[in-house]
């Protein structure tokens, strides 16, 4: 495969960070020239573990979901039947959790665990940059961070799922949408944690705030909290939901989750530089990827020759 | 056999009659009242079309806060009997004659409360015509009510407990049925006072009534007059009430005084009156009962929220446009979850994954698995 420019930068970057010798660095580049040109072929002809076989989340940050999801769930449960009351189905879901005395416990107590939940992502996502940077290690693109490839990325994915491409983009580790759903999962949190702190020392706030303002800003708060809390719970149904469980290729769900690991047709398909990263970093994936080209017949110069014979019959 | 049915017949003759000397002996009737009023059907329709029933249950009387007030200390219009028809009926601030206040000794007089009604924005006489009869007398909200609904019967064990020095039974219980009712907490709960206040406060016909009249006169309402009850149900402390919860502040938290709830609940006020705890100058002081550490900017804080845009057009834009936000994320989105199924369908993803791989289908427009 001829790697584009971006792509080769991605592998140059990653064989200087991980210190690559002479032979591995010629093994990886020969390896690289033997897959087909095709991504598609190639994610489409690997043999993948449903529970995953690339390394994708570490430990922490899969507790850090763990933290998010039960407390939002929850969260979610005991709050909205306060804000929508009027609702026919608020006041049996308020008492299956024991009624306003307990529900308002429950709420408050799962509020400190998932704002638990946000601090320990910080520190934890503050502390692994640093190292990162500190042994030279730290790539912006392979971040969550959004960069401008990111919108070029959707553009090309978009064009790709209309039929105006025979590929998608060369995504990254995070791809468009993930850093979508990160941002709008962070600022969510955000908006909930002020506003629910807005209901509980509302006090507090309005002695912070000007007098012009602190009717307004409670106000605000006492919309924000019952509509980013449908919002989110909606896009967590009908968005993230189905993207990790319901998505052809993802059903019945994505195991990334409870593993760490993303399956190797997921990693080349929608995170192919990560892949590459992974070709590096990996050398039982380099194996792998070695045998399954001889195997299945994938290199460069196999699929040449099958194409020939496919037009001569 | 017969002597037995003989038996059970007038057991149960027996005891229809101690219930019915129950009944008459519950309460003292010295007028004889009784002799009429006794009957379930007497009553009438009167002018205008209503039925009008006169009749007393000597069983239901006799178990009330009034039980021991002869009838013509409080209907002292009558003079004879028969009595001549009755044009106004009781006031509840008429002087017992047979009652005397032990504390004072004068006769027994709801008027000190009934002064303190008077003055307030609901006051009005027992007959009123017009606006004023919107609002609501004593009966309206007082229903002289069983001495305890959940307790039929004075528990024996405390009752043999008083006999034992103060020897007479029914002095006893009626001693213990006066004062217990009185030393229960048998105010109506949060939930009940915003019903309450919510009959008359979300009638839209009486609110706009009351709007109307208020406007023509150039008289100024309450701010949140035409929305007090559906504002408050919207604010968290409604909100929670509703659900039962009784430590959020209900109508009478903030509306009535604080020093003591029994009188003050009938000196509600309008919040531009200086002695309404809701006048700009004891906003921050009734705030502080709940919020201890409430300021001026916390008294700001609107307790009736509204997203009426007459009630507040900033929450009013504000909320819509939350809502069309939230409306067009959801649709982008989605759209987005479908474009990307349709396409990687048509490249020939399976649904699930079977044997390491979701790409076993045809596809359409690229390269397809190697078999």
């Amino acid at each position: 495969m001829k790697l584009s420019e971006e792509a080769s930068k991605v592998v140059e970057t990653s064989m200087r960070m991980n210190n690559i010798d002479e032979n591995e660095r010629n093994e990886i580049i020969q390896l690289i020239d033997r897959m087909p040109d095709s991504r598609v072929t190639l994610y489409k002809n690997v043999v993948s573990n449903p529970i995953g076989d690339l390394p994708r989340y570490s430990i922490h940050i899969r507790i850090q979901h763990m933290l998010t999801f039960v407390t939002f769930l929850t969260l979610a449960f005991t709050g909205l039947p306060i804000a929508f009351m009027d609702h026919v189905w608020a006041v049996p879901m308020n008492n299956l959790v024991g009624g306003i005395d307990v529900s308002r416990i429950i709420h408050r107590t799962l509020a400190s665990v998932m704002i638990f939940g946000m601090v320990y992502h910080i520190v934890y996502i503050a502390y692994t940059t640093a190292r990162l940077i500190l042994r030279g290690k730290f790539e912006l693109q392979r971040s969550i961070i959004p960069i401008l490839k990111d919108v070029r990325d959707f553009k090309l994915d978009m064009l790709y799922f209309a039929g105006k491409r025979d590929q998608r983009p060369e995504m990254d580790k995070f791809m468009y949408k993930q850093k979508i759903h990160y941002f709008a999962a962070a600022f969510g949190n955000l908006v909930m944690i002020i506003s629910g702190s807005s209901f509980i020392f509302p006090e507090f706030w309005a002695a912070i705030l000007p007098t012009s303002m602190a009717s307004y800003f409670q106000e605000m708060m006492r919309l924000s909290h019952p509509h980013e809390a449908l919002l989110a719970l909606l896009v967590i149904a009908f968005w993230h939901w189905y993207n990790v469980h319901l998505a052809p290729g993802r059903f019945p769900m994505q195991w990334t989750f409870l593993t760490g690991k993303i399956t190797r047709e997921h990693q080349i398909e929608e995170h192919f530089l990560e892949y590459l990263r992974n070709l590096v970093e990996l050398p039982e994936e380099r194996a792998y990827l070695h045998n399954l080209l001889d195997a299945r017949e994938l290199t460069v110069d196999s699929i040449e020759g099958l194409e020939a014979v496919g037009e001569t019959q | 056999m017969r002597f037995f049915a003989r038996k059970i017949i007038s057991s149960i003759l027996f005891l229809m009659i101690l219930m019915q000397s129950n009944l008459v002996s519950s309460f003292e009737d010295d007028s004889g009242c009784l002799l009429c009023h006794k009957y379930p059907k007497m009553g009438r329709i009167d002018e205008n079309g209503v039925k009008r029933s006169y009749y007393v249950m000597p069983g239901v009387f006799g178990s009330t806060v009034h039980r021991n007030v002869p009838c013509t200390d409080c209907h002292n219009y009558i003079k004879q009997l028969p009595h001549k028809p009755v044009k106004t009926g009781v006031s509840c601030n008429t002087e017992c004659h047979s009652i005397k206040n032990p504390a004072t000794g004068k006769n027994f007089s709801h008027s000190s409360v009934y002064d303190k009604y008077k003055g307030s924005v609901h006051g009005r006489e027992k007959v009123e015509q017009g606006l004023d009869s919107d609002k609501p007398y004593c009966i309206t909200c007082h229903t002289n009510p069983i001495y305890n609904p959940n307790e039929t019967e004075p528990p024996k064990r405390i009752i043999d407990r008083c006999v034992v020095c103060h020897e007479d039974r029914e002095f006893v219980t009626n001693w213990y049925k006066h004062t217990s009712r009185r030393i229960r907490e048998v105010k109506r709960t949060p939930t009940e006072i915003v019903q309450l206040c919510s009959n008359c406060h979300s009638d839209e016909s009486l609110l706009q009534r009351h709007e109307k009249a208020a406007s023509e006169e150039g008289r100024e309402l309450g701010r949140k007059f035409p929305i007090a009850v559906e504002s408050y149900n919207e604010s968290f402390h409604g909100k929670v009430t509703k659900y039962g919860f009784t430590k959020a502040a209900n109508c009478l938290d903030c509306h009535a005084k604080e020093d003591n709830y029994y009188m003050n609940v009938h000196d509600i006020r309008a919040s531009r009156d200086p002695e309404s705890p809701m006048h700009s100058s004891n906003k921050v002081e009734t705030c502080r009962k709940c919020h201890t550490y409430a300021d001026e900017n916390y008294a700001e804080l609107d307790p009736h929220p509204t997203s009426k845009k007459a009630g507040n057009p900033f929450r009013y834009y504000a909320n819509i446009i939350y809502s069309w936000v939230g409306d067009i994320v959801i649709v982008l989105l989605i759209s987005m979850a479908l474009i990307e199924t349709i396409g990687r369908r048509r490249d020939g993803v399976s649904w699930s994954m079977r044997k390491g791989s979701s790409w076993w289908h045809r596809s359409s427009k690229s390269k397809d698995r190697i078999v």
